[in-house]
């Protein structure tokens, strides 16, 4: 299959997962459940849900690292089963481990090898990468000695090893510390401004509302909710209206709908829930 | 490289500021579905955790034991004692090279696994088929180079002793002549000390002696095959060591069992079908058998060791089709 140029970044269609689990009694899981979903060219998707939804076990699917029980994904357009489908998409998986004979920089060097690039491509790739991601003061470690946050500064790098236009990121947050983790957020903007998709899924749903595009609420391996961040967490029936220079008498008298008054009225809109609060709706 | 760098330089800038980077050459070209340079990647990574994981430590006892044997046995005569010097060498190459295709093999996939090291892998454009051709390369190139290691300070070792016993033979001829001068006269006593002299060089230093090793990396190639094979489809390095071994004995004694097995069996009996059967998935290392040979001096064909190589890849090209097709069906 071709790389067609207006297939969108990722395309999941009717995508179930069931897992057999080896036990006596032939028991299976059920770890997602007809979902479909598309990730347009350029933008930000985020998928939450609780443990055990689902998440992990979609982006597998669809990096062709676990088979699709019924149904089909595709990147670019082009079938997850097929090796080349993987050609443009960087991977950071859940917990990251790496190699851990090897330092920062042969771990970015081994990956850019297998994913084709030259030596001097390598060693620029690998300098950019780890000053990118705040690693140059450890570069000739081990791994072997890096700590949970660093492990996983470290996958993110090798992720955009070989500049990909697809990036699919688990948790990238996890264990990160909490200035580490705004760094990992203006990094996810700069992809998004450069053009590059993102697919993710977080538990820090702050995160996720400042980030993402668009939000996809899994639970139980169902697609619950999905949608525009803006529509996902606007409330249907209210109306909001702010006012700017509002005397306590004034609001007495808006709380009493006082109309044609002097006050400018700056916006009226749907006020906002959070999606903390969409979020625990959802799947409960 | 001068081309890459020029196309690198010629793409335009647009997109390629601060996160993204540069254009890379790779992004514009079409993806192979065999590289030889990323097998090579590959193998070169499972060798380098080999040897990061220290196992050439394992060399030191090697060495220990052959100059302990070397040096210590002086009891017996020069021929025995060369012998036992191979023997001991040779069994403990062997050895070695077993264990390092059975248990550091075995660890390989299920430590990948556990440790998600895969999933980095396998997420980039690698073939399942050209991650198991590393390992196996990557472990081939690892007991290449501990046997070549092995076999430099064997061959040093036994050159040095043949070297010693042969002077101390001659010298021991130069005495008696010194004493009984009548006897340099003696055609049969001439003979004599030539041939001692020639027996201990035929039991000494011998090209022979390289087909044995190269006998026993061939043997060591098929059980690293066999046990990557099986780590595909076991669910613990447990099982895959056990069976491995399991093969490794099988593989020893399957001639033997045929030849028991398929004398007197009746035609269009089960006994043919089923030693067939067997000698497919078991390897026959009964080829390999040229160690013995070897250590008493007797020379060895060149057909042999051509048959050898060529059954050796033709398990190997097996083996790994086989472990290709279960890896690539397995759910990660
Ligand atoms: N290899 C497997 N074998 C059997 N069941 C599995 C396997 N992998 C995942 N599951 C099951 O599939 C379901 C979904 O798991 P998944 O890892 O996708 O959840 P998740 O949404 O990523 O959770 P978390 O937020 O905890 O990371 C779970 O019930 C899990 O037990
Ligand atoms: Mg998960």
């Amino acid at each position: 299959m071709n790389d067609t140029p207006d297939a969108p970044a990722v395309e999941i269609e009717h995508l179930t997962k069931v897992f057999r689990v080896p036990s006596l009694r032939k028991q299976t899981v059920l770890a997602v459940n007809d979902l479909s979903l598309t990730v347009g060219r350029g933008e930000v998707y985020g998928l939450i849900g609780p443990n055990g939804s689902g998440k992990s076990t979609t982006m597998k699917v669809l990096l062709g690292l676990l088979h699709a029980t019924t149904g089909k994904c595709s990147i670019f357009g082009r079938d997850s089963s097929q090796v080349d489908s993987r050609k443009d998409v960087g991977f950071l998986p859940e917990n990251p481990y790496f190699y851990k004979h090897l330092t920062a920089s042969e771990t970015l060097d081994f990956y850019g090898r297998i994913c084709g690039l030259t030596k001097a491509e390598r060693r620029d790739q690998s300098a950019r990468l780890l000053k990118l991601v705040d690693l140059e003061h450890a570069t000739d470690r081990r791994l072997a000695g890096y700590s949970k946050g660093m492990l996983q500064r470290i996958g993110l790098a090798q992720a955009l090893v070989q500049n990909p236009r697809l990036v699919v990121l688990d948790e990238p947050t996890a264990g990160v510390d909490p200035s580490g983790s705004r760094q990992i957020r203006d990094l996810i903007l700069a992809l998004k401004e450069q053009g590059i998709s993102i697919i993710l899924s977080s538990h820090l749903l702050e995160q996720v509302q400042e980030v993402c595009d668009r939000v996809g609420i899994i639970y139980k391996g169902d697609l619950v909710r999905e949608g525009k961040l803006e529509d996902l967490i606007s409330i249907e029936d209210q109306t909001e209206i702010i006012l700017k220079n509002a005397s306590p008498a004034l609001l007495e008298k808006v709380r009493a709908l006082a109309a044609g008054d002097s006050t400018e009225v700056i916006s009226i809109g749907r006020p906002r829930t959070t999606l903390e609060r969409l979020f625990l709706e959802e799947t409960q | 490289m001068n081309d890459d760098q020029e196309t690198q330089a010629a793409a335009p800038a647009e997109n390629r500021t601060g996160y993204s980077g540069p254009a890379l050459a790779t992004e514009s070209k079409a993806h192979s579905m065999f590289s030889p340079s990323r097998i090579w990647a590959l193998t070169m990574h499972t060798f380098t955790q080999m040897v990061r994981m220290r196992v050439f430590y394992f060399l030191l006892f090697f060495s220990a034991a052959i100059i302990l044997v070397a040096f210590m046995f002086l009891r017996f005569t020069p021929e025995q004692e060369l012998k036992l010097l191979k023997d001991v060498s040779l069994g403990a190459m062997s050895l070695f090279a077993g264990i390092f295709a059975i248990a550091g093999t075995a660890l390989l996939i299920p430590k990948d696994l556990e440790d998600r090291t895969l999933y980095t892998i396998l997420c980039k454009p690698v073939p399942r088929f050209e991650y198991l051709l590393g390992k196996l390369l990557g472990m081939l190139v690892l007991i290449f180079v501990s046997m070549l290691f092995m076999d430099a300070l064997f061959c040093t070792v036994v050159g040095v002793r043949e070297k010693i016993l042969v002077k101390e033979t001659a010298d021991a001829y130069d005495q008696e002549l010194a004493k009984f001068p009548e006897r340099g006269q003696n055609e049969s006593w001439k003979e004599q000390r030539e041939e001692a002299l020639a027996a201990i060089t035929n039991y000494g230093l011998r090209w022979d002696l390289q087909a044995a090793v190269w006998a026993i990396f061939l043997k060591a190639s098929v059980m690293t095959a066999v046990t990557l094979l099986v780590s595909t489809f076991a669910t613990t390095t447990l099982f895959t060591i056990i069976s491995s071994i399991a093969v490794f004995i099988i593989g020893h004694g399957q001639h033997l069992g045929r030849s028991y097995f398929l004398s007197g069996a009746p035609e269009g009996g089960f006994e043919r079908p089923l030693a067939g059967v067997i000698a497919i998935i078991f390897p026959d290392f009964h080829l390999y058998d040229i160690v013995d040979a070897v250590v008493s001096g007797e020379a060895v064909a060149t057909t042999l060791l051509l048959q050898m190589s060529g059954m050796t890849c033709l398990y190997l090209l097996i083996y790994t089709a086989a472990a290709s097709f279960v890896f690539s069906n397995k759910e990660l």
